[in-house]
């Protein structure tokens, strides 16, 4: 277990299960998280980091459903998905890149405990999926990373 | 030992290294006792742990006889920078959707 941040647990990188952790304490109902989640025109207003609405969200919300969320941004490189498991509003499961993605809502005296977990098959995959992540972000790091990942092919 | 980052990332992409910082995370440890529990050759170890070395990730300890290796604290900051952009990422979209709910808040009551 690898905590990046030692001032909080919010944000773990367990090696071991190949597991990415992210926690946080929402001021809503487990609901109203689940549906911000869940409904297109929701997500769509909070999906893209950059903070622009996506360009298109779209949810197939069933057990096997696809969805697919488009940044303005990154046009080419979509997210894109199957849901596994949908259970308002504690729990949603879905897979995306070939990780495993769990949302839990877990209702507390001032709204939301929302974890959300990211589980990957092996510790190359984790490698390869926050690498991923990081073609969104910014900075040097990523720069860094983007060019050894180039030049690594 | 400056620490080269694509060096880095070389050297963290092999499982076998990966599972040598796990180990070396829990204290220093001779090439002996690390090649036992991965059913490696010394020689086998020895050339991993070069590789190691050269991106900075591990040093040698005090201990001129034994030389055993040990993590460098800076390989653990190299590792969690690496992450960081990708929790930033997560962190953002997670800050929008507090925005959101707060916003779908205020518009409901």
């Amino acid at each position: 277990m690898l905590p990046t941040d030692t001032n909080s647990v919010a944000f773990t990188i367990d090696e071991v299960t190949h597991t990415i952790r992210f926690a946080r304490d929402l001021d809503a109902s487990p609901e109203r998280v689940f549906d911000a989640w869940t409904q297109p025109d929701q997500l769509a207003n909070w999906w893209d980091a950059m903070g622009d609405r996506l360009a298109i969200c779209e949810m197939d919300l069933r057990p096997g459903g696809a969805f697919r969320f488009v940044s303005r941004h990154h046009p080419d490189k979509p997210f894109t998905g199957t849901y596994l498991e949908i259970s308002p509003p504690a729990r949603l499961v879905f897979d995306a890149n070939g990780a495993t993605g769990t949302v839990l809502l877990d209702e507390e005296s001032a709204g939301t405990r929302m974890r959300v977990e990211i589980a990957c098959s092996s510790a190359d995959h984790l490698a390869q999926f926050v690498a991923m992540g990081v073609a969104d972000g910014t900075g040097k790091t990523l720069n860094n990373l983007e060019k050894y990942l180039e030049a690594n092919g | 030992m400056e620490i080269n980052l694509d060096r880095a990332f070389g050297a963290l992409s092999d499982p076998t290294r990966r599972a040598i910082l796990a180990r070396l995370a829990q204290g220093e440890a001779t090439v002996g006792e690390l090649a036992a529990p991965f059913r490696l050759s010394q020689p086998a170890v020895s050339k991993h742990l070069r590789v190691l070395e050269h991106a900075g990730l591990i040093d040698q300890g005090r201990d001129a006889q034994r030389r055993p290796r040990r993590l460098r604290p800076e390989a653990i900051k190299i590792v969690a920078d690496w992450a960081e952009p990708f929790r930033i990422l997560w962190e953002r979209r997670f800050d929008n959707l507090e925005r959101h709910l707060a916003a779908e808040k205020t518009e409901k009551s």
